[in-house]
Parts: C-alpha cells; sequence; structure tokens
C-alpha cells in the first residue's frame, strides 16, 4: 500500500519493473508489516530481516514468514502473491527489551503444522530458540553474555543438523552452539584446535562439554555474514576487513579468498549449483567470484550505496544441453569436489505454463546437476542496497568464459542476446529439459539424504575427538601461547591480542591488488545491471527469491511481494476475492 | 573489557571527563605514546577544535608540523602556523595521555589574522580548514622565499615548489572538455586541497565522488569556445582525478542557500562512507589510480543550520576511535560510526552528520 500511497517522496518508487521474462508487479495486499502498518521509525539501526518456512500443513498457505522489526519479532501466515496479508493475527508475536532481534532461521528439519524451532540471534550477543507455534519452548544461550558480549550479526542451523548452530558475532567470532548443551556459568576457556592464514579455531576447555562447541576467529573485524554451500558442505564468511573466505566446514581448512575492490563485504550467497559466489559491500559493487577456479569473475556497479543483500534466483536460470569438452570438465570437477552437488535448479526446470498446478511443488526438490547433462549459462541474482534500490543481474556465459586475467576495460552489458531468451527458465516449455527434470527428481532425493547423513556422522565424530583428545591438545596450546607472545608487543592482554596477530597485514591487502583475489578495476569486466530501481523509502535490508515472487525488505519493517511474470494475473483474481470475502 | 560494548550514545551522554576515560580504558589498550587532549570551548570554537582535532590525528600533518617546531626554536614571530605548532607541540608532550588543554594563543592569532574568525559566532568548519591550509602553505612559501632571498638566489619567475602542505593535502584533477563539433579534446589540469561533493539521499560517498566526475554538457548559453572551430561550440565536460593527494579530504556539501529563508538550511541526507575507500573517478593517465585510502578523522555536524549547531570529531589513533567533544574525550566503536551518517527521512532536520572526511593513503 505504502508504495502507491499519499507520502511526498513515495510517488518516485517504482511499483513494477520488466525483464526478458515479463513483468514483476507489487502486490500491494501481500504487504506484510507490524500488524498497525505504521512505519517503523527506528530507536535501533538493526536490519529487517526476513525468514521463510513451510509448514507443509495440507492447506493451501502452508507458508509461513518471520521477520523482526526494531524490538520485535512477528510470524504470521504468509500467503504469498494468492491472497492478502492478514495482518490482524501473527501466530506469534514477541516484543523483547533491552536488547533487540537481528537475525534468525528456522531448522529444516524437524517442521511440522504443529511445531518449528526458530533460532533468533540479538544486538547484545544471545541467543533464543523459539517455537513460535508451540509457543511453549524458549532456550536462551549466551544469556549471561559470557561467551560474547556483541552482536549478533548472522544465524544458521548447520544443514542437516537438528541441534546445532552457528552464530557470527560483531566481535570477528563465530561459535557452534548445540541446543542440547548448557552455557555454563563462567567464561569459556579456550584451546587452539586449528590454525592458518587470518583464522583460527578453537574449542572450549571444560569438564563436561558445554556451550560453544568451537570459537572460530576470522580476519580482523565484524563477521557480517556467511552462508554453507548448497551441497552443505563449504562455509562462505565475509567480513568488516573486505575479505570472502571459504572454509571446508568440517575439516576447517580455508579454501579460498577474495578481497573487496575496498570497504567491507556485507553479504553473500552461493549459486544454486554452488560454483560461484556473490558478495556486495561497501564499495557499492556486487563481485562474483568462482568457486572451483578462485579468482573474481566480475564485478557489477549499479548501486548508488552499500549493497546490504545479494541472492540468487534459482528459478530464473538459463540451462543448456551441455556439449563441449570444457563444460564436461567443469561438471566432473564439481562431482570430485563434492560428491553431492545439490541444486534447486529444479525449479527452475518445471515449466511455468500452468502456475495453478505449482500448489503441490515443493522448493525443496532438487537435481543433481552432475547426472543431467545440462548446465547453467546464465545466472539470475539479486541485489539490495542502502540506496533503496532493487538490482538485477544475469551472469551469462560470455562474462564466465573470459579466461583468468584477460584485461578489459570496456564496460559489458549484461543485457542477454536473443540467443539465450529462448532457453530461459521458467518460460522454458522444451521436452527436453522436462524430462531431464523428471528423471532427476529420483536422483537428488537419494542424494540430499546422503548429504544428511553425511554430515551428521562427521559432526559427532569430531565430538569425540573433542572430548578424548584434551591432554594432548594442552600441551600444543602451551606451544601456541608462545607463538603468540613472540609476535604481540605486550604479553599480558590475553584475548584483544591474539585476534591482532590474526589480522592480515595492510601490506597483504595492498599486494592482493591485481591478483584474482582483487582485480584492477579495469582487469574483470564490470556489468550493468539488467534493471535497478528505485523501491522503498528506506534503505533496503532483505531479498528473498520464490517460486511466485520475490520478495523485499527494509529498514521501515515493510515486506514487500513482487510476483514474477505469469503469476500477476492469477495473483488479481485471487486478491478481489479475499477483498470480497 | 566493559567498554568495548558501550554504545557512543551511552558514552556521550554519561559525559565521561578524561580521567574517567583513562581508568576505563586502561592505559594498555592506549596506543603508547599517544596523547588524546580535548580542547577548551571558547565560545562557539567547537568549528576550530574539531578540525584541528582531525589534523592533529592525520599523522603526516602531525609529524610535520612537529618538524617544524623543532626547526623553528628561536623563531620570534608569532604566526598561526608557529601557534598551531605550539599547540601540537604541547599536546604531543604532555606526561599525561588524556586530558584538556587550551588552545588560547592558537584562537586568539586566528582572531586577529582574520577578520572572518574575530566573533563569537558559530563559523563553518570547512572554512576554518581552507583558511588554515592555505594560510600555512603562504607562511611556508613566504618562508623560504625569504630564504632564497637572502641566499641571493631570487627566482621568482619560476613556480613556486610546493610546500609540505601541498604534499599531503594537494591532489589535482583534470577538466576534460571535448568540443561535439570536432571532436577535440582539451584538458585542463587544476590542484586542489580538498574536494566538495553534492550530497544526495541514501547514497555512499563512493557515490557523491562518481558524480562530482559526471558527464557535464555544455550548451546553449553556457558553450564552450573551442579554439580549433574558433567558435562557440557544444561540447562535454568531466572533471576527473589526476593527481590522487596523500590525505584526501572531502568535504559534504550539506549546506544549502534557499532563497526564500535567506539561509544555509542542512541537508541530513544519510551519506555512507566506509572506513577504507579507492576512488572511480580517476582519469585515464592517472598516476597511481588505485590507491588505497584509510578513513582516519570525521569532522561532525551537529544540529540544523549551519549558524546554529555544534562540531565534534572523531579521530582513529591506531586501531581505537576517539571522539572529540571540544574538552570532552572518548574511545567509541568503529561501528558506531553509522550513527554519523545522516537520516533517511527527509522530514527531520535536526541531525548528527559527517561533514568534513580524513582519508590517508596507505603506502
Amino acid at each position: 500500500m505504502a508504495a502507491t500511497g499519499e507520502g511526498g517522496g513515495k510517488e518516485e518508487l517504482k511499483t513494477h519493473f520488466i525483464t526478458r521474462e515479463g513483468t514483476y508487479r507489487l502486490m500491494p495486499l501481500s504487504e506484510y508489516s507490524k500488524p498497525t502498518r505504521v512505519p517503523y521509525n527506528g530507536q535501533t539501526n538493526t536490519p529487517v530481516k526476513v525468514s521463510f518456512i513451510d509448514v507443509d500443513d495440507g492447506s493451501g498457505s502452508p507458508d509461513r514468514i518471520c521477520f523482526n522489526v526494531g524490538r520485535e519479532l512477528y510470524f504470521y501466515v504468509y500467503k504469498g502473491v494468492r491472497k492478502a496479508a492478514d495482518l490482524t493475527k501473527p501466530i506469534d508475536k514477541r516484543v523483547y527489551k533491552g536488547t533487540f532481534p537481528t537475525c534468525h532461521d528456522f531448522n529444516e528439519m524437524l517442521i511440522s503444522s504443529e511445531s518449528v524451532r526458530l533460532l533468533v540471534g540479538f544486538t547484545a550477543g544471545q541467543v533464543q530458540l523459539i517455537d513460535p507455534i508451540k509457543k511453549e519452548l524458549s532456550k536462551l544461550f549466551n544469556e549471561e553474555r559470557l561467551i560474547d558480549k556483541t552482536k549478533v550479526t548472522c544465524i544458521k542451523w548447520i544443514p542437516g543438523s537438528t541441534n546445532q548452530f552457528l552464530v557470527s558475532h560483531v566481535s570477528g567470532r563465530m561459535y557452534v552452539y548445540s541446543e542440547e548443551l548448557p552455557c555454563g556459568p563462567t567464561s569459556p576457556h579456550y584451546q587452539p584446535f586449528k590454525e592458518g592464514d587470518c583464522f583460527a579455531v578453537y574449542t572450549c576447555k571444560a569438564r563436561s562439554t558445554r556451550n560453544p562447541l568451537y570459537r572460530w576467529v576470522i580476519g580482523s573485524g565484524a563477521i557480517n555474514e556467511f552462508a554453507f554451500s548448497p551441497c552443505a558442505k563449504y562455509l562462505a564468511i565475509v567480513g568488516q576487513d573486505g575479505y570472502l573466505r571459504v572454509f571446508n566446514y568440517d575439516s576447517m581448512d580455508l579454501l579460498g579468498s577474495m578481497k573487496s575492490y575496498f570497504g567491507g563485504l556485507l553479504c553473500v550467497c552461493w549459486s544454486p549449483d554452488g560454483k560461484y559466489i556473490v558478495t556486495g559491500g561497501e564499495d557499492d559493487l556486487v563481485t562474483v567470484w568462482s568457486f572451483h577456479e578462485k579468482r573474481v569473475i566480475c564485478r557489477g556497479q549499479g548501486h548508488k550505496s552499500w549493497v546490504s543483500a545479494v541472492a540468487f534466483d534459482p528459478y530464473t536460470t538459463t540451462l543448456e544441453t551441455c556439449d563441449s569438452t570444457v563444460e564436461e570438465e567443469s561438471v566432473k570437477k564439481t562431482e570430485n569436489k563434492n560428491g553431492s552437488n545439490n541444486t534447486v535448479l529444479a525449479n527452475g526446470i518445471y515449466p511455468h505454463s500452468n502456475p495453478n498446478t505449482h500448489d503441490t511443488r515443493k522448493p525443496t526438490q532438487v537435481v543433481n546437476s552432475s547426472s543431467a547433462n545440462s548446465v547453467i549459462t546464465c545466472y539470475r541474482f539479486g541485489s539490495i542496497g542502502h540506496d533503496t534500490m532493487l538490482c538485477l543481474w544475469d551472469l551469462t556465459e560470455d562474462i564466465i568464459k573470459l579466461p583468468c586475467g584477460r584485461l578489459r576495460s570496456s564496460v559489458v552489458a549484461s543485457n542477454p542476446t536473443p540467443a539465450y531468451s529462448s532457453n530461459t527458465i521458467p518460460r522454458c516449455n522444451s521436452g527436453n529439459t522436462k524430462t531431464n527434470s523428471v528423471v532427476n527428481d529420483v536422483s537428488v532425493i537419494d542424494g540430499h539424504a546422503y548429504a544428511i547423513g553425511n554430515s551428521t556422522v562427521s559432526t559427532t565424530n569430531k565430538f569425540a575427538t573433542l572430548s578424548l583428545g584434551d591432554r594432548r591438545e594442552n600441551s600444543e596450546k602451551k606451544e601456541h601461547k608462545r607463538n603468540f607472545s613472540l609476535v604481540s608487543r605486550s604479553s599480558d592482554k590475553s584475548q584483544t591480542l591474539k585476534v591482532s596477530t590474526l589480522r592480515p597485514q595492510p601490506d597483504n591487502a595492498m599486494k592482493l591488488l591485481g591478483t584474482h583475489s582483487c582485480p584492477r578495476l579495469t582487469e574483470a569486466p564490470l556489468l550493468e545491471p539488467l534493471v535497478c530501481k528505485k523501491i522503498s523509502v528506506d534503505r533496503l535490508t532483505s531479498l528473498v527469491f520464490r517460486e511466485e515472487c520475490l520478495v523485499t525488505a527494509c529498514q521501515e519493517g515493510l515486506v514487500y511481494t513482487w510476483a514474477r511474470p505469469g503469476y500477476v494475473g492469477l495473483t488479481q483474481q485471487h486478491t478481489v476475492v479475499s477483498e470480497n470475502l | 573489557m566493559n567498554n568495548f560494548t558501550n554504545s557512543l550514545k551511552f558514552c556521550y551522554k554519561m559525559g565521561n571527563n578524561p580521567t574517567q576515560l583513562e581508568r576505563e580504558i586502561g592505559s594498555v589498550q592506549l596506543p603508547a605514546n599517544e596523547h588524546y587532549f580535548g580542547l577548551v570551548n571558547f565560545g562557539n570554537t567547537c568549528y576550530c577544535n574539531s578540525v584541528l582535532q582531525a589534523l592533529y590525528f592525520c599523522r603526516p600533518f602531525r609529524e610535520k608540523v612537529l618538524q617544524y617546531k623543532h626547526q623553528q626554536k628561536n623563531q620570534k614571530k608569532e604566526t598561526l602556523l608557529s601557534c598551531l605548532a605550539d599547540l601540537f607541540y604541547n599536546i604531543a608532550t604532555q606526561k599525561k595521555k588524556v586530558g584538556t588543554l587550551a588552545p588560547k594563543r592558537f584562537i586568539t592569532r586566528l582572531r586577529k589574522e582574520c577578520e572572518l574568525f574575530d566573533n563569537f559566532m558559530q563559523q563553518d568548519a570547512h572554512e576554518f580548514l581552507n583558511y588554515l591550509l592555505n594560510r600555512v602553505a603562504e607562511l611556508l612559501q613566504a618562508e623560504k622565499q625569504g630564504n632564497k632571498t637572502k641566499n641571493g638566489d631570487n627566482n621568482s619567475q619560476t613556480k613556486p615548489e610546493p610546500t609540505w602542505v601541498e604534499e599531503l593535502f594537494q591532489g589535482t584533477f583534470t577538466n576534460e572538455t571535448r568540443c561535439l563539433n570536432c571532436e577535440t579534446v582539451s584538458s585542463k589540469d587544476e590542484d586542489f586541497l580538498d574536494l566538495s561533493v553534492d550530497v544526495e539521499q541514501n547514497t555512499s560517498i563512493t557515490h557523491c565522488l562518481r558524480g562530482f566526475s559526471c558527464t557535464e554538457t555544455l550548451c546553449a548559453e553556457h558553450k564552450y569556445y573551442c579554439e580549433v572551430c574558433c567558435s562557440k561550440q557544444e561540447a562535454q565536460k568531466r572533471m576527473r582525478v589526476k593527481k590522487l593527494p596523500q590525505i584526501l579530504a572531502l568535504h559534504l556539501k550539506r549546506f544549502k542557500y534557499t532563497e526564500q529563508l535567506k539561509r544555509f538550511t542542512k541537508l541530513s541526507y544519510r551519506v555512507v562512507f566506509p572506513l577504507e575507500l579507492r576512488l572511480f573517478n580517476t582519469s585515464d593517465d592517472a598516476y597511481n589510480p588505485d590507491r588505497m585510502y584509510d578513513l582516519v578523522a570525521v569532522v561532525v555536524h551537529i544540529g540544523s543550520s549551519l549558524n546554529r549547531g555544534h562540531y565534534i570529531s572523531i579521530v582513529k589513533s591506531e586501531d581505537i576511535w576517539i571522539l572529540f567533544d571540544d574538552d570532552i574525550v572518548d574511545k567509541i566503536e568503529a561501528s558506531s560510526m553509522e550513527d554519523f551518517f545522516g537520516l533517511s527521512s527527509d522530514i527531520q532536520k535536526n541531525s548528527e552528520t559527517g561533514y568534513i572526511l580524513f582519508y590517508q593513503s596507505r603506502e
């Protein structure tokens, strides 16, 4: 409502935009906010984040939406583009005092129509586990702030786990918790577990196992966001020091890194096939990094301010039957690196000629891309920023295939050639891809289950070594300490100085310029956005691509739903009906 | 460790006195050999105090001023530069790490030297910075000339050698004009000591700098006289940075003169600025186009208009950030910088906003 509303500056706000797939339209009746629809004028700067969960309750509206606004946290039935939002009856609403929610994540493993498990991170460092449906569950972690006193910046369940989760803080540390363990009455004592270039992992030394299980110290400055790869094996972390770092989560090995052109990196997202990572940051740029080639593929310039969220759109992705050897190799590589390289591509493959049939399709269905003969040739991703703008980008084959290190000074427009548009999903109805997706549905489910089993095993393994190898690690720890005291100037202050030894030398960041980790401006293609629209009054904070729509949220606490082309007409009918009701 | 979590607002309102700050931070965590001295306000002299603190924490500038102090030990004549050198020397040689000083001689001298500042009114901090840098450069130039005439090799014809003020702050932008008739590009270089950029709502300083280099078409009454065509022609003009200064001082043009009100009103737009900066608007022949800058100081304007309000400064000292509010000194977190970006809504005019940014080159 607000976007088309009366307010002075609001007239210039866009309510629709056109891409090659068609027109995306803002659904005014599908706007979510506080029940009063009063814009929030912050006492806090905590960004409004949105989480979705599908509770599969057999009703027409199985989706639930959670978002935080200031001191409040809301949990509603999300009716998508089909029906108008009913803001009068949130399923759950929480108001916090003294500390504000900053981020949240639903557990994907334990879901039913009667119960979901939601983790919430807070400005003062605490973490709460709640069930917004059952409501009786409430567990607090780091309640006394003995583990970390700084703001929680990102929180995620470890993929496939029902009890372990990862929390990052402004302090530059991340902690692995188990919801079944206590946090202990004292500050934890740590001992080194693993060390590497600009990072260190510690375990918590205690008589009985307690939280946190691990502490990761990464780079210098705040960790702003992290994301697990679609295969759940890898962890991408972006921070205020301007670095993207990618780890093998289980082995805790640093596999690659990238540096922003300048300033902190604020957000990160994996491509659906796990090949690329896109970041956004304080250089006003989006940067695409190839995980396999360990290099910056391109940068995108379109925002007028910092980029606060990036997301790949798995539903708008172009597939092509794999024929060239180069592509086959790259697929094989993927296979080797991550045995179950599952992606959500399947959703893109479904023909969208009849959107009504989509109710039964679950967005969790996945395709094993390695068994399919198709590879992605064009990736779609979106970004939003402090400039109140939404940008959409196409990462096309010609950009991806540019040889490394080749100098390009010209601006490459990302507007696709007509050749691509014929292959474009979801508008594509080719029989070939359709069969592929059907075949793959089976193998996918297999692969998915396999991946889950795998990660559970490895985490429990680690757990065992942890408690058994206590003594030997003790002696190791002493050696480490000596090393630390040699580097640091004054050895008396423990925690802060240890971090400072992890600080990447500014010289290092300077030396990176001109390398694959941070090419000069002229050394990497510079994309222009496909779409760049001002859609909000206040800065944008959250972006989610869904099958039938994309969802954006802004600092004022307004959550907008933008219907994808093909879903607009349908919605209008339905909204009329729901209005009449 | 408690102080790490205190938000700026909290500290600021508490109005901690310096000794409290010292006790709270604990001398261990304060960088060695650094001194944090608040400056007493002599009646609306916060515009001056905030700029002085920012310049003191531009390390290369401070070092040059202290060097000057050592070289000019027996100088009898009082100048604005000698007063500045005395003040910096006074801060740098304090026994205590944290305290308060009264920059009385400097203010008196300033009021004596410049009519504009000879009153008790609030002044524009940027205007003061400009005046100070130019005055210091003039004084240094005059001293150089004086030495040269003494030595007898008076070559007044040649372009004056740059002083250390120019070495630190001076950059060059190149003004490229392309005649749309004959396509000839002519370029003219101009030096700057700081860049004044227009501000827009919900943008970044990076965007504002790019706006500074936007291509502008000269047409109608603004036509350009092309020397090749020998006539007035339509032309395209853009300004790009050719030589990047060691210290990049950016002035956000937040005060707009409104004809109706007959006064300057403040643009409280939210303009974000990162701790690390590179420039996008460099010319093709720039000597060091990808220079990396670190934010070292920010002069913040608090209030609703140019002549009403208050200035404070935030400076970086090694890895910690210190806030100077006249005689009050406080430690703040880098993350609370966002409190000084400005406001997203245009309704409120009263704001605490970054006004002058000092970025120092990394190498």
